[in-house]
Order: C-alpha cells, then structure tokens, then sequence
C-alpha cells in the first residue's frame, strides 16, 4: 500500500500510485481521486512549491483522519510535490477507496478543497521575466468553508 | 520576552529571510500586540496586521488571537495556497 501522506520534490507518479491503491479491500467498490496539474496560465513558465515542513504533513494527516472518520473509507491518501515543477507536471494527488461511490468522491472532494486552505503550502508563478506569489482564491476559500459547515452541522 | 520569528512566501521577500530574534515588552503577551508592536516599528511590516494571515507557533498552526510564551518560535503565513 502506498505511503499515505507524502510531501515530496519528486514527481508524483500518480498513474502507478492510483493502481496500487484499486483492487486492495474485496468491501470497496469505489475508488476515486484527484489529479492536480500545472496549467499553462498567462505567461507562466513554471510553477514553484514552498511549505512548511512537518507542519504541512501533521495538516495533511489530520484532514485524511477526518476523511476516514466521516466516510468511513478504507484508504485515503495525499501526496503533495514542492519545489519547482513544469507545466503538466502533477501538483497533487488525492484519491481515497470506500464501499460506494459517494463516499470515496465526496471525501476526494473535501480533502482537495480543505487542503488548498489548511495545509501551509504557497505556490509561486515563474515567469520569463520574474516571479509572483499566487494570491488565496475567494472561491477556494468558500468550498472549504462548505465543508466546515457541513462538518460543524453534524457534530451540533 | 524574547520570540523567534520568521516570515513565509511573499511575506518573507518583504519583511526578510531567515529567523530573527525580537526581545519584546514585557506588556506584549499574544499574537495582536506583538503585530501592533511590530508594525509599528517597520511601516512594511502593515501586511501582518491583515486578519488572513495565519500564525505557526512552535510548529503548530494556531488561530490569532494566539498567546505568546518566552522562547516561541513563531512563523507569519501568507493564506496558504496549496493543492
């Protein structure tokens, strides 16, 4: 089974980690996940990662237990690239395997949305001529204020 | 007090690289006087007054208001844009 939360500057192999998660529990019949990648976006030429070692891990680790907890999935994972990485290269992985469907995509959904806001990653834009600091999206931060709500609706 | 800050992504290329030790008051005692404090002594140092910007304290993310303790390492975080 692969590692379940990996924050690396190798590139994620994301292909070979999604089969090594399929076909694992004889309970589950969904697997589903989520493939971030570098956009080619105005004049960007590469995009840069920095974070916060072990604190980014301990955010990831506590955002997949949640995961677990709520949908009672079987597996769930994150891996996250830092450093610099090219167009079409994979930013992030996400997948997680659950008995139905909707477990496993609504947990994918709440670990990529809560992760853009909780987890102390930055992403720099490389451009020919500079660099800039991509600024926090109001639409990232209402999808994991969704789910924050959802969640405190349920524990009330 | 003495606090060991530092400064994350966009907030370090304005305010500095690397960790820097601040002996403080002894009246500055959470996250919002230590701000306060610091904006006014660095009129680049404003940014950190914005309510998005997030605090590590000892390698843990805390919500501001956060209190402070002698020897704190603590790190200013820009909202954080991962994934």
């Amino acid at each position: 089974m692969p590692l379940a939360i990996q924050v690396s500057a190798e590139p994620i192999a994301a292909a070979e980690r999604l089969s090594a998660l399929t076909g694992q529990s004889p309970h589950d019949g969904a697997v589903a996940s989520f493939v971030g990648q570098v956009r080619a976006d105005g004049d960007l030429v590469a995009l840069e990662l920095e974070h916060y070692p072990g604190v980014t891990e301990a955010a990831l680790g506590a955002l997949r237990e949640q995961a677990i907890a709520r949908w009672s999935l079987s597996q769930a994972i994150i891996h996250h690239r830092v450093g610099r990485m090219e167009i079409g290269e994979t930013i992030v992985l996400v997948a997680a395997s659950a008995p139905h469907r909707r477990a496993a995509l609504e947990a994918v959904s709440f670990l990529i949305d809560r992760l853009k806001t909780e987890a102390p990653f930055w992403k720099c834009v490389h451009t020919a001529s500079g660099r800039h600091w991509v600024e926090a999206r109001d639409s990232d931060t209402a999808a994991s204020q969704y789910w924050r709500d959802q969640i405190a609706q349920e524990d009330a | 007090m003495q606090i060991h800050i530092r400064y994350m992504a966009a907030l370090r290329d304005r305010l500095g690289d690397g960790e820097t030790a601040h002996d403080l008051p002894a009246d500055i005692t959470d996250s919002e006087a230590l701000i306060a404090h610091l904006t006014r002594s660095d009129a680049e140092a404003a940014a950190l007054a914005a309510p998005e910007i997030r605090l590590i304290r000892n390698d843990r993310i805390v919500t501001r208001p956060s209190a402070l303790a002698d020897g704190d390492r603590l790190a200013f975080c820009p909202p954080f844009t991962g994934g």
